[in-house]
């Protein structure tokens, strides 16, 4: 019998390493009964061992276990003499003598002994012995294919590999593999794959994660332990929303209140009347605002600040909302009851007007290919046009209301607007499937996320309502504290990963809070009227603008910035009056 | 709902017709010596080319039915030739049944090189290739009567591939593939079928041919 010296049955042996230990221990008390805990009782073993001993505060991890994940770590960093030490000292070894026997037969191509082997280890499941077998076999398989011994694989799938009865698709397989080992068939089967035989590692591996954890352990168990603490930390983290915040294992992660932005950097003036739309560009390097003054700005942003780019003046209406093309070199805003231009970024030219006879626009929106414009009308119908102007699609019936937003999706199927008080519409315009989202009071606003799984929905009792629109629309979370009795007010996501949701409010505030927790994190005064829109740069988590009724349009950015500002009034703020840049 | 009896004293049916579809019959399946009398008996026109050929398709169909398929494509080469060609499906059928008989007797090396040297030039293509993976998956067990593809060994296998054979030389020569006796029996089934659906009342059990014929 192969090797293995061990006369004793596998089973007996595996109980007798943790009795074993417990003689060979120094005898330390145990730090907390399991089986007394009552603060865990979920956490009872199913089968009490009379008090397994336990390390940590919480009395729920396993000393045995911890060990040999350990020696695991320590094995997989190649620190070989160490575990054989640890093993020692401790007496908890980190796989059965039998179970070091199957893995060195395994790596060094010992096929028969290995199954062997296999089936004194102890296991008590008949189908994992089997498939485990099975693995180790077609491994015998293909190294034979690979050396060209055609009828000693066909002898090795017909007397050892077929008899297991399992796995017939899998035979089928390996049959074809038999007349053709070269795979000179067709390459479209993709089941197929290659005949070279894998890596004996590569098998170990696989017979890993087959075989219970107990018997072997799994690879990376504590690296995985680790990481998921590290990422429940940071998740957890309410003002996480610097990318070079690094983790470290010594403290547990938490972000300060600074990297969120709540010093007013600047004050953008140049609008003379109320400012309804803000909106960064994708690439964070531009800001649209759009005013009751019937204009809107383009404002660049670079190292020294937010100046003005361009002021675009020839809409004869209030402009209610703003889009940038997915390239951000054009932009596109509608008069209220007007119509749509578009504009081009760089030159501050009006490259062409949109509009229908008899009927005005009253949102606007680019798809995602930059092809085609989408607007909402004052009949509540969607219109959809090249960008030459010629109108290809028009969705009629209630589809949008007179004061709505307007996104499209990134696939560029999902139009999206609120089509009637307490409704929002998602119309997958190529399959023709309308989805709604159904509230209890009246939507103001939207907001898409970035990944278009989100969507952030104002209502007119001042709560702001986070759905999750995959699938059928849920309520995931909602999130209060601004103030909204008259007017509409825009909220969005930003931050890292956006994380945050910001919104303005009428009480002049800026309102902040963490997405997942909805935890309102700031509330930053400066403003001297209702806060109508805010947007926070893509490009840029630590920069968020706002902009009011006071016509003014604040920067917020990091507190520690302020200081380093060149030419800054007393108290660090920068104002910026609308004179264009050369 | 049947049909009254006596409607069928009104159709007249013609002697002919009925020698015909017998003689069809007794032709598509090879039945020498019945058709020999059968013509003696009837006075019919002795069709010419049919029964030298008659005894060569016979022993071509029995050589597939027994699973000698070497000798059944030797013969079918010499009486039609240019047909496995065109039939590239039969040809890998017949091909597949010599295949199996040497699996069935256990002559393991013979079978594998008769399948990589006759059997994997058809793999370039991939509906072969599903045919070959069912093949070579007899191969695979000891006792191949209990693998999963344990119909590839069975004579209702061999029957029919032996009539496919069959009915590819009877085009090859430009006759009919179906006797007339089949054509009709399933018309007939086909038609009492769809009556009974479309009175709409609750049949008790669909159209029995063989109900029928002991009426």
């Amino acid at each position: 019998m192969g090797g293995v010296g061990d006369d004793e049955p596998a089973s007996k042996r595996m109980k007798l390493s943790s009795e074993e230990l417990r003689r060979l221990s120094n005898g330390s008390p145990l730090k907390e009964p399991i089986v007394e805990s009552s603060r865990d009782l979920m956490a009872r073993p199913l089968q009490s061992e009379g008090g397994e001993e336990v390390v940590g505060t919480k009395g729920v991890i396993k000393k045995v276990e911890f060990v040999r994940i350990i020696e695991k770590a320590l094995y997989s960093l190649g620190y070989i003499k160490s575990v054989a030490n640890l093993e020692k000292e401790s007496g908890i070894v980190l796989h059965s003598s039998i179970v070091n026997v199957f893995m060195q037969q395994i790596l060094e191509g010992d096929w028969d002994k290995s199954v062997v082997t296999l089936h004194n280890i102890g296991l008590t499941d008949e189908m994992t012995i089997k498939s485990a077998c099975f693995l180790i076999l077609e491994q015998k398989f293909f190294e034979f294919l690979d050396e060209g011994k055609v009828m000693d694989a066909l002898r090795t799938l017909r007397t050892e590999i077929s008899p297991l009865c399992i796995n017939h698709s899998r035979v089928r397989e390996l049959s074809l593999f038999i007349v053709s080992p070269s795979r000179s068939f067709s390459v479209q089967s993709p089941k197929q794959g290659t005949s070279k035989a894998r890596s004996r590692t590569k098998l170990l591996e696989e017979l890993q994660k087959l075989l219970p954890p107990t018997v072997m352990i799994p690879e990376r168990r504590l690296e995985h332990l680790v990481e998921q603490a590290l990422v429940l930390q940071r998740d957890a983290c309410m003002f996480h929303n610097s990318l070079d915040k690094e983790m470290s294992l010594y403290v547990d992660h938490q972000c300060a209140r600074d990297q969120i932005p709540s010093s007013a950097l600047q004050i953008l003036q140049a609008h003379t009347d109320e400012i309804w739309s803000l909106q960064f560009s994708h690439n964070g390097k531009f800001l649209a605002s759009s005013s009751n003054d019937c204009s809107a700005i383009i404002w660049e942003v670079d190292a020294n600040g937010v100046l003005l780019k361009h002021k675009l003046s020839a809409h004869q209406k209030p402009i209610s909302s703003v889009s940038w093309s997915p390239d951000d070199h054009q932009l596109l805003t509608c008069g209220v009851e007007e119509v749509v231009r578009r504009w081009d970024v760089s030159s501050g030219e009006c490259l062409h007007v949109y509009e229908k006879a008899g009927l005005g626009m009253v949102s606007c929106g680019w798809s995602p290919d930059g092809k085609w414009i989408f607007s909402g009308l004052a009949d509540k119908s969607i219109s959809m046009w090249e960008l030459d102007g010629k109108e290809l699609e028009c969705w009629k019936g209630q589809r949008t209301l007179k004061i709505s937003d307007l996104e499209i999706t990134n696939d560029g199927k999902q139009i999206i607007s609120i089509c009637r008080e307490t409704a929002i519409l998602l119309l997958d315009r190529e399959a023709k499937v309308e989805r709604f989202i159904e509230e209890d009071q009246t939507i103001t606003s939207f907001s898409l996320s970035r990944d278009n799984r989100f969507l952030l929905v104002n209502l007119l009792n001042q709560e702001i309502h986070l759905w999750n629109i995959e699938g059928d629309p849920k309520l995931v979370s909602e999130y209060r504290g601004h103030k909204r009795t008259r007017f509409i007010i825009r909220s969005c996501f930003g931050g890292l990963e956006q994380a945050f949701i910001a919104s303005g409010s009428e009480d002049s505030l800026v309102y902040i809070w963490h997405r997942d927790t909805g935890e309102l994190i700031e509330s930053l005064p400066g403003h001297s009227g209702a806060v109508n829109c805010v947007s926070w740069n893509p490009a840029n988590s630590h920069m968020l603008a706002s902009a009011s009724d006071d016509r003014t349009i604040r920067i917020w950015g990091l507190n520690n910035l302020s200081a380093k500002r060149k030419d800054t009034h007393s108290n660090g703020i920068h104002h910026c009056n609308g004179s264009t840049r050369g | 709902m049947d049909v009254d009896p006596r409607l069928y004293e009104q159709m007249a049916v013609n002697d002919n017709d009925i020698h015909s579809i017998v003689l069809s019959y007794l032709v598509h399946n090879c039945f020498k010596e019945t058709v020999e009398s059968f013509i003696a008996c009837t006075g019919m026109k002795q069709p010419s080319d049919h029964l030298e050929d008659m005894e060569k398709r016979k022993r071509i169909y029995q050589f597939a039915l027994e699973g000698n398929a070497l000798r059944a494509i030797e013969l079918t080469e010499q009486l039609a030739t240019n047909l496995l060609e065109k039939n590239k499906d039969l040809h890998f059928d017949l091909l597949s049944l010599h295949f199996v008989e040497l699996v069935c007797s256990r002559k393991c090396t013979e079978a594998l090189e008769f399948a990589q040297m006759k059997l994997t030039p058809f793999g370039k293509e991939q509906k072969y290739v599903v045919k070959l993976e069912d093949f070579m998956a007899l191969l695979a067990y000891e006792e191949p009567e209990k693998s999963p593809m344990f119909h590839l060994l069975s004579l209702e296998y061999r029957q029919h591939v032996a009539d496919s054979l069959n009915r590819a030389i009877l085009a090859h020569a430009n006759h009919p593939t179906y006797t007339a006796m089949e054509r009709l029996i399933q018309q007939t089934a086909v038609v009492r079928q769809c009556l009974n659906q479309e009175h709409g009342k609750d049949v008790p059990q669909p159209f029995s041919l063989k109900d029928f014929l002991k009426s």
